[in-house]
C-alpha cells in the first residue's frame, strides 16, 4: 500500500492510496461519515426565549453548529460511567447563551455562546443563530456531547468526504485524426490539442465521464478512459471540529476495533459449537 | 462550512457584486453549498420588522 499526499490546507485534504480494494475505501468513508465522533450541542434547556424562532427551531440551530471538539477529554454519553440523562463532566460541556437586545435589532453570534471548556468552543464565531428585535431576549444552557454521525449529520466531523478511481486516460495515435471534439467537449481541460494530436495534459482531473469517448467519431473510439481499481483519490474536508489526520487515524482504530469485535464473535461461535458436539 | 459566510455574501451580493464571484470569492466552490446561499430566503428580517414596529408604537404612546 502506498500513500501519497497530493494537497493539504487547514481543514481538508486529497491524498492516493494505492493497492487497497475498492470495499476497504468504502469502509473508510463511511466510518469517517458514520462513526467518527465529534461534539454537537444535543439536549438544551430554555431559560428564557422571547426571539421569533421557536425553542425547537433555536435549539436545531444550536446543535449545527460545528464545535472544536477533544475526544482525549471526554467519553461517549453512552460510555460514560455517570448514567445520567444530561451527563457528568467527562461526557458533556456546558454552554450558555444570555442575549439581549436593548436599543437595536442585534443578531445573535456563535460567539455569544460561552462554553465552560475554553477547548470546546463553536468552530467560527460568526454563525448567525437568530436576530433579537429591541427587548427580546434568549436565555439557555445548551448541553454538548459527543456523538456519531449514525445518529444524527449535526455529529458528522466531514463536510465532505468522498473518494474516486485514479483516472487513466489513454489516445491511439493510429485512429486519432485531431478533429479535437473530445478537447472541447471536456468539462475539465483533460486533453489539449496540438500539431501532433490530441494530448493528455491533466489526466488526475479526468472525473470519468467518458463524454470524450461518446464525442470521438471513430468506431471504435480513439480515445479510452479507464479508472484504477486499486488506486483511489480520497477528498476529506473537515468542519473544523478535528484535524483531517486525527479523523483519519480515529477511524481506522474504530476499523481495528470493530474487527476485533468480529474476530471475538467468530471465536465465541466456535467454542460454543465445540460444546455441543 | 457556509454558516459564517451568509453575511458577508448577503451584503456584497446587495452592494452590487455578481452572485457567482462572490461565491468563488468566498471559496465556496461545491455548487451544493453555492445554492445554499444562492437559493437562501432571509425570512427573519421580514418578522423582526413586526417586533421592531411594535416596539416604537409603545414607545410613540408613552
Amino acid at each position: 500500500m502506498d500513500l501519497r499526499i497530493l494537497e493539504k490546507n487547514e481543514n481538508s485534504m486529497r491524498f492516493v492510496v494505492t493497492g487497497i480494494s475498492t470495499p476497504l475505501a468504502n469502509t473508510l468513508r463511511r466510518i469517517i461519515l458514520a462513526e467518527v465522533p465529534c461534539m454537537a450541542i444535543d439536549d438544551v434547556i430554555m431559560i428564557e426565549n422571547s426571539s421569533v424562532l421557536h425553542d425547537e427551531i433555536l435549539a436545531l440551530r444550536l446543535g449545527l453548529i460545528p464545535l472544536k471538539t477533544d475526544l482525549d477529554g471526554y467519553n461517549l454519553p453512552e460510555e460514560c460511567t455517570c448514567n445520567s440523562e444530561l451527563g457528568c463532566n467527562l461526557c458533556r460541556v456546558v454552554l450558555t447563551l444570555d442575549v439581549e437586545a436593548v436599543d437595536e435589532t442585534r443578531t445573535v453570534y456563535s460567539e455569544d455562546l460561552v462554553s465552560e471548556d475554553p477547548n470546546i468552543v463553536p468552530v467560527s464565531s460568526k454563525i448567525p443563530i437568530v436576530k433579537l428585535a429591541p427587548g427580546q431576549k434568549v436565555r439557555l444552557e445548551a448541553y454538548a456531547k459527543l456523538g456519531r454521525g449514525v445518529a444524527h449529520a449535526k455529529w458528522q466531523p466531514v463536510s465532505a468526504c468522498a473518494y474516486r478511481y485514479v483516472p487513466t486516460v489513454e489516445i491511439d495515435k493510429d485512429v486519432c485524426d485531431n478533429c479535437g471534439d473530445c478537447v472541447d467537449v471536456c468539462p475539465v481541460g483533460v486533453l489539449e490539442k496540438t500539431e501532433d494530436g490530441v494530448k493528455v495534459v491533466n489526466e488526475f482531473e479526468c472525473t470519468l465521464c467518458e463524454d470524450c469517448v461518446d464525442a470521438c467519431k471513430k468506431n471504435p473510439a480513439a480515445i479510452k478512459v479507464s479508472g484504477n481499481r486499486e488506486a483511489f483519490v480520497f477528498y476529506i474536508e473537515s468542519t473544523g471540529a478535528l484535524p483531517v489526520e486525527r479523523i483519519i487515524t480515529e477511524a481506522l482504530e474504530i476499523y481495528k476495533s470493530k474487527f476485533k469485535e468480529f474476530a471475538n464473535q467468530i471465536a465465541v461461535i466456535r467454542n460454543g459449537s465445540e460444546k455441543t458436539d | 462550512m457556509i454558516g459564517d459566510k451568509w453575511e458577508e455574501f448577503a451584503k456584497r451580493v446587495k452592494a452590487g457584486e455578481d452572485a457567482g464571484k462572490v461565491l468563488d470569492d468566498l471559496g465556496v466552490k461545491r455548487y451544493c453549498c453555492r445554492r445554499m446561499l444562492l437559493s437562501h430566503v432571509e425570512i427573519i428580517d421580514e418578522i423582526v420588522r413586526f417586533y421592531e414596529k411594535g416596539t416604537m408604537e409603545k414607545e410613540d404612546v408613552m
